[in-house]
């Protein structure tokens, strides 16, 4: 498929790219999580597009899936109204806080600590210490 | 061989005369045991002491139980069968399991649960329970209604329970009760605690504390006084006394707050600010907030993983809804390209959520470790040399773009 962005045409595999994004969707709506940062890499690396054309457009592509989880897990009864009334105006507030405090920060030193952070976590869910 | 076969339904007609002659004997016997409480309301857990008393020599339990609210338990069956070798696929669902759940037993059975704690998170509840007397204790789970649902990959996939099965007789409906109760409560100390104390002449005393985080209202409590147990051959005959229940409120008060589908209370103060850090770290390092908060919320508090996952995706639908709507203002979007992929996205969030129902909770964790591992190798990845240099040139391109779709924003403005 042709995708066309900002005056520039890019050939796009999208049997690559809908089995890769089906199987990201799978996980991260199994798991409660958005996906972006598998989702980023699939269509950079896999895909061969650049960083630009990502970002905005793979959002939109997890958005489908993340809408789509809410309501099966909605039926399911997995929803906690109350519990999410909770995390939600935080989840806004962080959305608004987060970036202010990005831009004085190097992302270079947050994605190392970012990165021991979830070595350690994921330790601990494997229940290795 | 033809001797042999006219004697089982004979056996058969007097085992079953006998517990009857025996009950009949028993309820004659020895009176119910009496059962008072000294406080009647507790704030979020505490300290409440059961006293009463049962026939002179009997072996003294007492079950607690959340007596009007609820939670939704289920379980998947895939286990291997090891004497047919055929694994069932079943799926039990229930939303009457009691919110609260837990059976105090005799103070001399402790050396049995420390062997049970001691097996770690796969110690078998119904074992224990046989080994320590305490099933006969066993009543308020029992009946409750529990739905099985013969499971398919076909099935799973197109997002389906399976078949509803016929209702299971009272035998398997207890035991599968059993199996969800251990799946929710998960530890021997939120199940059993052996600190019920008797003197000879059969006055008994327990001091039990009601840990935090459990359901609020009425509680019910109920002694069963084991009189004798007899041994007939295999099977066990057991002259048991109840008593009536007595009842306690469990309260609340704000800023603890108690979660109906998930079946927990808690102080709506930490996941707020977990929540909070969370999403203010996630974007800093440019991944939404669920990879963190999903593991925390399970490590921290009792929450089951599939209302976790459940809460969480709704929670940061609405941060991509505008972070979507940010970039089409500025048409950083390609619709045709992330319309494509969605389209497959969807199908896979049909099917993810059914499949979350699945796992228990060491599967969803041991999982989830894994996720994260791969995730930090990613991480790692966008920090290396020639990531960094080839993303500082497309850094230069994002922004020259922004620019000018900016420009154009404030032309087309003026």
């Amino acid at each position: 498929m042709k995708v066309e962005f900002w005056g520039q045409d890019f050939e796009v595999n999208m049997w690559v790219g809908c089995i890769g994004g089906f199987l990201i969707a799978i996980m991260s709506s199994m798991f409660g999580f958005g996906g972006g940062p598998f989702m980023v890499p699939l269509m950079t690396v896999a895909l061969g597009l650049p960083m630009y054309i990502v970002v905005g457009s793979s959002l939109l592509a997890i958005f489908f899936n993340t809408g789509m989880a809410t309501i099966r897990h909605m039926q399911f009864g997995n929803f906690d109204l109350l519990l999410f009334l909770i995390m939600f105006p935080a989840a806004l507030l962080g959305g608004y806080l987060g970036p202010q405090i990005a831009k004085r920060l190097s992302p270079l030193v947050v994605k190392r600590v970012a990165c021991v952070g979830l070595i350690l976590l994921g330790l601990k869910l494997l229940d290795l210490y | 061989m033809k001797v042999k076969f006219s004697m089982v339904p004979l056996l058969a007609l007097v085992m079953m005369v006998l517990p009857i002659t025996q009950q009949a004997q028993a309820q004659e016997g020895a009176s119910a045991p009496t059962i008072t409480l000294d406080k009647t309301t507790l704030d979020n857990g505490g300290e409440i002491t059961i006293s009463g008393q049962a026939p002179a020599g009997s072996q003294v339990y007492i079950e607690l139980f959340s007596a009007d609210k609820t939670v939704k338990a289920n379980r998947f069956d895939s286990k291997k069968d090891p004497k047919t070798g055929v694994i069932p696929y079943k799926f039990y669902l229930t939303h009457e399991l009691p919110a609260a759940y837990k059976i105090y037993v005799p103070k001399d059975m402790e050396p049995e649960l420390e062997k049970a704690r001691a097996v770690g998170k796969d110690w078998k509840y119904s074992e224990v329970l046989k080994k320590i007397g305490a099933d006969v204790a066993y009543s308020a789970p029992a009946k409750i209604k529990i739905d099985s649902y013969q499971a398919t990959i076909m099935a799973s996939i197109i997002g389906s329970r399976g078949t509803l099965l016929d209702a299971m007789d009272e035998k398997e409906n207890k035991r599968e009760s059993m199996r969800l109760i251990k799946g929710r409560f998960r530890s021997v100390n939120n199940l059993l605690a052996a600190n019920v104390e008797t003197t000879p002449d059969g006055a008994y005393t327990a001091k039990i504390k009601l840990r935090t985080g459990l359901a609020p209202g009425k509680y019910n409590v109920i002694t069963t006084a084991v009189t004798e147990r007899i041994k007939d051959g295999d099977k066990e005959i057991v002259k048991k006394v109840k008593s009536e229940p007595a009842a306690f409120e469990n309260t609340m008060t704000f800023p603890t707050v108690y979660l109906d589908t998930a079946g927990t209370s808690l102080n709506l103060v930490w996941p707020f600010f977990i929540a909070l850090a969370v999403t203010v770290f996630g974007a800093l390092m440019g991944a939404g907030g669920g990879f963190i908060l999903n593991p925390l919320l399970v490590m921290f508090f009792p929450l089951p993983h599939t209302v976790v996952a459940g809460t969480v995706m709704p929670t940061v639908l609405f941060s991509q809804g505008s972070g979507i709507y940010n970039y089409s203002k500025i048409k950083f979007i390609n619709w045709r390209l992330g319309i494509g992929i969605g389209s497959a996205m969807l199908l896979g969030g049909f099917i993810g959520p059914k499949l979350t129902e699945l796992i228990t909770l060491s599967q969803f964790k041991f999982a989830f470790g894994w996720i994260l591992l791969v995730l930090a190798g990613l991480m790692y990845w966008q920090t290396t040399a020639g990531y960094l240099s080839k993303n500082k040139k497309e850094q230069a391109i994002l922004k020259e773009f922004k620019k000018r779709a900016e420009e154009a924003a404030a032309s087309k403005a003026n």
